[in-house]
């Protein structure tokens, strides 16, 4: 179903609930929403509750049939993620009221089951790699900001691709 | 590396311009495959960060490294040893990681490479400012070991060849 579609299906169905509908709607954008929550908040409890209150202020606004342009539901779900990560002042007071109108089914939101890789292959692949890949490789997923030994950021960017690209055929070829 | 997994790193890491990252992200809220693509990166990411702190890798980590390990309360044991220095060291079942910190003379210094008795590491990165290089072994396998003698050597590399900046012996018993 194309999000045009879906975002028609759960407006149709106001006053009643398409649960179908909706299931879908959280399943596809889920991800989506908390993939950004990451990226722009590094919390993983900030990105959990960021896909909580866009999903709910969407649903909101689909069965109110508020939604003008129906084929850009995308667009519309990354600009409340954008507003609610701009305004969290704002955006408390609002979740506290809809938290109380609306509750999302946990399994609605979850991710898929994260691909798993095998510790001790990630552990020979990343041995395989210089030691400036393996060290722009570590700090730049633990300390998620990376300001590397004397490197510049043009260098640290570079050797992230070359030893992320590197990581990623070791790992397949597992 | 395919120019859209380059670009879901970029994107990962902040390194697009602005107007090119709202584009981006315009663009990943309607791709589900994108999507994926970037969830397999996070999961890649937290696999690395997880086998980190499970002390499976060894490397040569930054000053900035070390800070945000000391900050998120990982247990770091130190020893510091000056060029032709030894030391006694250890690592303790509590302990989440060794640093050895290999004081040595790095300004002008272009590469840099650590040699033990078994192997040469190449071009190991290093802070010249700081004047040291702080080597982490891999802490799982190494509190498995019995007792035994680790000699590193920092080398530099110039154009008129190598130079040697100084020999370190760790002598290593079990906890």
């Amino acid at each position: 179903m194309e999000d045009a579609e879906l975002a028609r299906a759960i407006a149709g169905s106001a006053p009643a609930i398409d649960a179908a509908a909706e299931g879908e709607f959280c399943r596809r954008f889920a991800p989506r929403v908390r993939l950004y929550g990451l990226r722009h908040l590094r919390d993983r409890h900030a990105a959990a509750d960021l896909v909580q209150q866009v999903l709910m202020m969407t649903l909101e606004r689909l069965r109110a049939g508020k939604l003008r342009e129906p084929e850009r539901l995308a667009s519309f779900v990354l600009g409340t993620c954008r507003m609610v990560c701009m305004d969290q002042r704002r955006g408390a007071a609002r979740r506290a009221d809809l938290l109380e109108e609306w509750v999302i089914p946990e399994e609605a939101v979850e991710d898929a089951e994260p691909r798993v890789f095998e510790r001790d292959r990630l552990a020979a692949c990343l041995e395989v790699l210089s030691e400036r890949e393996r060290s722009v490789v570590i700090s730049s997923f633990f300390e998620e900001s990376i300001s590397e030994l004397g490197l510049s950021g043009g260098n640290v960017r570079v050797i992230r691709h070359r030893a992320l690209g590197k990581l990623r055929t070791c790992m397949e070829s597992a | 590396m395919s120019a859209e997994l380059a670009t879901l790193v970029d994107y990962w890491f902040g390194d697009l311009p602005p107007e090119r990252e709202a584009a981006f992200e315009e663009h990943l809220f309607g791709c589900a495959e994108c999507t994926g693509k970037l969830q397999e990166l996070v999961a890649l990411g937290a696999a690395v960060r997880n086998a980190w702190r499970a002390g499976a890798v060894r490397a040569v980590i930054s000053p900035a490294l070390y800070e945000a390990m000391k900050k998120e309360g990982l247990r770091l044991r130190e020893y510091p040893v000056l060029p032709g220095g030894s030391v006694n060291c250890t690592i303790a079942a509590s302990d989440d990681f060794v640093v050895s910190r290999l004081s040595a003379p790095l300004a002008g210094v272009r590469r840099l490479d650590l040699v033990t008795d078994a192997e040469r590491f190449e071009d190991v990165p290093f802070d010249a400012a700081a004047g040291e290089v702080l080597m982490c072994p891999a802490p799982a396998p190494l509190k498995r070991r019995g007792a035994f003698t680790h000699r590193v050597r920092l080398v530099a590399v110039e154009d008129a060849g190598e130079r040697l900046l100084g020999e370190y012996t760790f002598e290593h018993a079990p906890s």
